[in-house]
């Protein structure tokens, strides 16, 4: 399987730079995701590597090839859209079979693949059908399916459970994963839905304003954010602004409003000086509570509390601002109110960050 | 869709509309002008000081306004009653109250003036139920009023369209936000929907009024000569040395072309553009019982009062006699055997198929082009191209005949356009498309904007070309929009005047309104045989429109500017 490659990929929209410079290496048979928040660019360098737009300036590779100049029918690169697009003309049969019709495919050779299409989709049997008798969930199979069936170079797929209710959604993850891997696809998922990202992810790259903010594995991401964008974008975190007070190895000791915290760099290459102004992220769950657990430690009262079954939400009034707190299978429900508690954050879990 | 592609169809569209649009209407404005020793504004001020042109100008400004008013007596109700309420057989009486559009006005004029006529169907009314003893001359006191009253009940439709599209294209939230917050729905009408209809009322109001300020067929058919259009059509009998029917042409063209960007600065904002917004739900208020009836009525009423002058047509063509009573008392298909053997009539049927019929095809595929490049590409001077491909709504389509038959003269740079023995085939087949461009652009447009992008992208992705997607998937989308356009574009060819008027010059040429006109000036049974050959060309447009409304293409949009 080809990989896919962006390089310095430019694309602006009259005086709007959409992509800023954009780099992105695909491995081959890698599910690759581009996350980010609405208008970062991430459906327009998908829209360049589908030649459904065409960069300002830079290049886009299948495999070492350049394919910056070819149309986008000349690319083998099946997109699956938002909106699904199926024609309201054309049964079920027919949309899944265009894009053999237009390689000339021998008629019952046509028959058979968009049969086993179907089944694949779990569709069989609905080929009849006209698009507008299926469901939401049927019709984003039958995009998919319709993708799937030339066999393309590549797979693009552009936000397409946003239109699903949240269980059909969680149920199509799994299947859209099932189907990209058992085809050894490679295949690029555009989201904003960062539980989708971290679900079903290879790698990914978070972009922020028309540039790759962060690339790597759902782990390293959430892990090892490289800014503040990145953590507060993947998952919930509290920042925490702060003065380096201590460079120790990969350890810094930071002076905060509510004393020295102490977190860890996870950029690679970077080291802050003493007295930078920097940024501690602290994630909900890696505060704990009244805990005997080794880490900085600070004092505050809790204000609100949210019961979600499985885990808790409280906010914590402290002196370096609110924190979210979450408590995984608690056992105790603690009330809101005066008596103060310790909030302790295991150093290894604390990431510094540039501000 | 690719850049080189939509350049070459903008370049394409541009030198065909520039050729046969833009330069016979500038010819005309320069030959007005264009004095022995340069520019000279002495042939306008000499309209200015002849008293008969004057009065021709002063009357059809009249006629423009009354008509216009009166239309929009008519077509503000009804829209406002089938925005708000549901009814018994709205959609059929929405679609019923369309048809007046595409019956010939000019043919209409002929019934309705035999219905007015001092030996009339209204006199026979009247002196029956005793409210008048002698029969009175309405057409010697009231053609004025004929003709408006005919303009208006041809153009209603054009007016309720808009206004109804523009009603449609309101979020019905603007109207329920309005009631939530306390305003009673009389006062909802006069503060919200009026002024948000009011593109709408401006779009079609202004095209009803160039349309009627400068009709040649309605007039001519009443015998009121004191106009400026019939005068223009009078002028060309000595054209070549005297400019003052250039300079009346001039006037003519400026007034229509003020009216125009008036209306386009008073409510400049495109509508027909805009994105679907996202709709709340529709309110409209079920009628039951009389109040349903009553509206049911009042559209059925308002589509019957405007086929009299075509049942009058209808009934002249069958009438064995017909003299002071209501309808005729005998019937007879006489005068329809004595058309077909007429040498004028057979020709004439073949010529306007022939000439509407291509005319039609070429106005599609330059249509659909011209869509193609305003809503898909992203060339700069789209957004011109697509006010550029409307002004021949505003231009009159006297003007444009006017300017043809000037640059066809011998010499003119046209001339090589007309055939042997001086046919104007061509010169009317690009005339008659270039002025119906604008229905089918609009019915592609409208076509296209509704359907997503993405429909398209999907079949680019999955290996399709350029072509095979426009053919595969764009056409078959569109298609109904194409069709309606098209039919609509074929209509209004079979029943052109002004370019069939001046343009047809020898009988075997004549396309069907050139006959009947021909015919209305023969002695004796001239006005019953123009009736018949009227009928023939009234069913091949009931055919025509009978397949627009079995494809069903959408409605609204088509005479929007």
């Amino acid at each position: 399987m080809d990989g896919i490659r962006a390089d310095s990929v430019i694309k602006k929209f009259g005086e709007v730079r959409a992509l800023d410079g954009v780099d992105v290496e695909v491995n081959g048979g890698e599910l690759f995701f581009l996350l980010g928040s609405s208008g970062c660019g991430k459906t327009t360098l998908l829209r360049c590597i589908a030649g459904l737009e065409q960069p300002t300036s830079g290049r886009i590779l299948f495999g070492g090839e350049d394919v910056t100049g070819l149309p986008p029918h000349k690319r083998e690169a099946a997109m699956v859209f938002q909106s699904y697009a199926l024609w309201p003309h054309l049964s079920v049969e027919r949309n899944v079979g265009f894009g053999l019709e237009e390689r000339k495919v021998a008629r019952e050779e046509i028959r058979r693949r968009v049969g086993e299409a179907l089944d694949l989709v779990h569709l069989g049997g609905l080929g009849e059908r006209g698009v507008d008798q299926l469901s939401g969930g049927q019709q984003q199979r039958v995009a998919l399916a319709r993708a799937l069936v030339v066999r393309p170079r590549c797979l693009l797929l552009d936000e397409p459970l946003s239109n699903l209710d949240a269980k059909l959604r969680i149920e199509m993850r799994r299947e859209i994963r099932r189907i990209v891997k058992e085809g050894g696809l490679t295949a690029v998922y555009v989201t904003h839905d960062q539980e989708e990202a971290l679900s079903m992810a290879d790698r990914m790259a978070v972009m922020e304003s028309g540039r790759v903010a962060q690339m790597g594995t759902p782990e390293t991401v959430y892990r090892q954010p490289v800014n503040g964008f990145v953590a507060g974008f993947i998952g919930e975190t509290n920042l925490v602004p702060g003065k380096v007070a201590e460079v120790r190895g990969d350890y810094v000791k930071v002076g905060t409003a509510a004393g020295p915290l102490i977190g860890r760099i996870t950029e690679w290459g970077w080291r802050p000086t003493e007295g930078e102004e920097v940024v501690l992220s602290v994630r909900p769950e890696v505060w704990r509570i009244e805990s005997p657990a080794a880490g900085s430690r600070v004092t505050g009262r809790i204000i609100e509390r949210t019961y979600l079954g499985q885990r808790i939400q409280y906010q914590v009034e402290t002196r370096i601002g609110r924190q979210d707190v979450v408590e995984m299978n608690p056992h105790v429900v603690r009330d809101p109110g005066e008596s103060e508690i310790t909030l302790v954050a295991p150093h290894d879990e604390v990431v510094v960050l540039k501000p | 869709m690719r850049r080189e592609a939509a350049i070459l169809i903008t370049l394409a569209v541009s030198a065909f509309f520039g050729v046969f649009f833009i330069l016979p209407a500038v010819s005309v404005i320069g030959a007005a002008f264009k004095g022995p020793d340069g520019m000279t504004l002495d042939y306008v001020i000499e309209v200015f000081r002849n008293p008969v042109y004057v009065e021709g100008l002063w009357n059809a400004l009249l006629l423009g306004l009354t008509s216009t008013l009166v239309t929009l007596l008519i077509a503000f109700p009804l829209a406002l009653v089938s925005h708000r309420y549901d009814f018994l057989g709205r959609k059929v009486l929405g679609v019923l109250i369309l048809i007046p559009l595409v019956l010939p006005p000019f043919v209409g004029a002929i019934g309705l003036a035999h219905v007015l006529g001092v030996a009339g169907s209204l006199n026979a009314v009247l002196i029956d139920l005793g409210l008048i003893d002698e029969p009175v001359d309405w057409l010697a006191r009231g053609r004025f009023w004929g003709i408006v009253l005919m303009n208006a009940l041809h153009l209603y439709p054009i007016l309720y369209m808009n206004i109804t599209a523009s009603l449609a294209n309101l979020d019905p939230a603007m109207e329920q936000a309005a009631e939530n917050l306390g305003c009673t729905p009389l006062r909802r009408l006069w503060r919200i929907t009026l002024p948000l209809a009011m593109p709408g009322i401006f779009a079609g109001s202004s095209i009803v009024f160039i349309w009627s300020f400068t009709e040649l067929g309605v007039p001519l058919v009443f015998n009121y000569f004191r106009v400026a259009p019939v005068q223009i059509f009078d002028g060309i009998k000595d054209l070549g040395d005297d400019p003052s029917p250039y300079a009346l042409v001039a006037v003519v063209l400026l007034i229509s072309a003020l009216i125009f960007i008036a209306s386009k600065l008073a409510f400049g904002r495109n509508t027909s553009g805009a994105q679907p917004r996202p709709k709340g739900r529709d309110d409209l208020v079920k009628l039951r019982g009389l109040r349903s009836i009553g509206c049911a009525m009042l559209f059925l009423g308002v589509f019957l009062v405007a086929s009299v002058p075509h049942s009058g047509v209808v009934l002249l063509s069958l009438s064995h006699d017909w003299y002071q009573t209501i309808v005729p008392q005998s019937l007879s298909l006489e005068h329809y055997i004595e058309a077909l053997g007429d040498p004028v009539v057979v020709p004439s049927i073949e010529n306007s198929l022939l000439y509407a019929g291509l005319a039609t095809v070429l106005a599609v595929i330059a249509g659909l082009g011209i869509a193609y490049v305003v809503v898909r590409s992203d060339i700069r001077g789209r957004g011109l191209l697509d006010v550029l491909v409307m002004l021949p709504l505003a231009v009159p389509g006297l003007v444009l005949a006017f300017g043809y038959l000037a640059l066809s003269q011998k010499g003119g740079i046209f001339h090589f356009l007309i055939g042997p023995n001086g046919s104007p085939a061509l010169l009317l087949i690009l005339a008659y498309a270039v002025r119906r461009l604008p229905y089918v652009v609009r019915a592609a447009v409208a076509g296209l904007q509704q359907a997503n992008p993405a429909l398209e992208e999907a079949a680019r992705s999955l290996g399709a070309g350029s072509l095979s997607t426009l053919r595969k998937v764009s056409i078959p989308l569109i298609g109904a929009n194409l069709a309606a356009g098209g039919i609509l574009a074929f209509a209004f060819a079979m029943l052109e005047v002004s370019d069939s008027l001046i343009l047809a010059q020898q009988q075997e040429h004549f396309p069907i309104t050139k006959a009947i006109y021909t015919l209305l000036g023969t002695l004796g049974n001239g006005h019953e045989l123009a009736a018949a050959l009227g009928v023939w060309a009234m069913v091949f447009l009931g055919i025509a429109i009978g397949g627009a409304t079995i494809i069903g293409g959408k409605r609204g949009g088509l005479f929007r500017m």
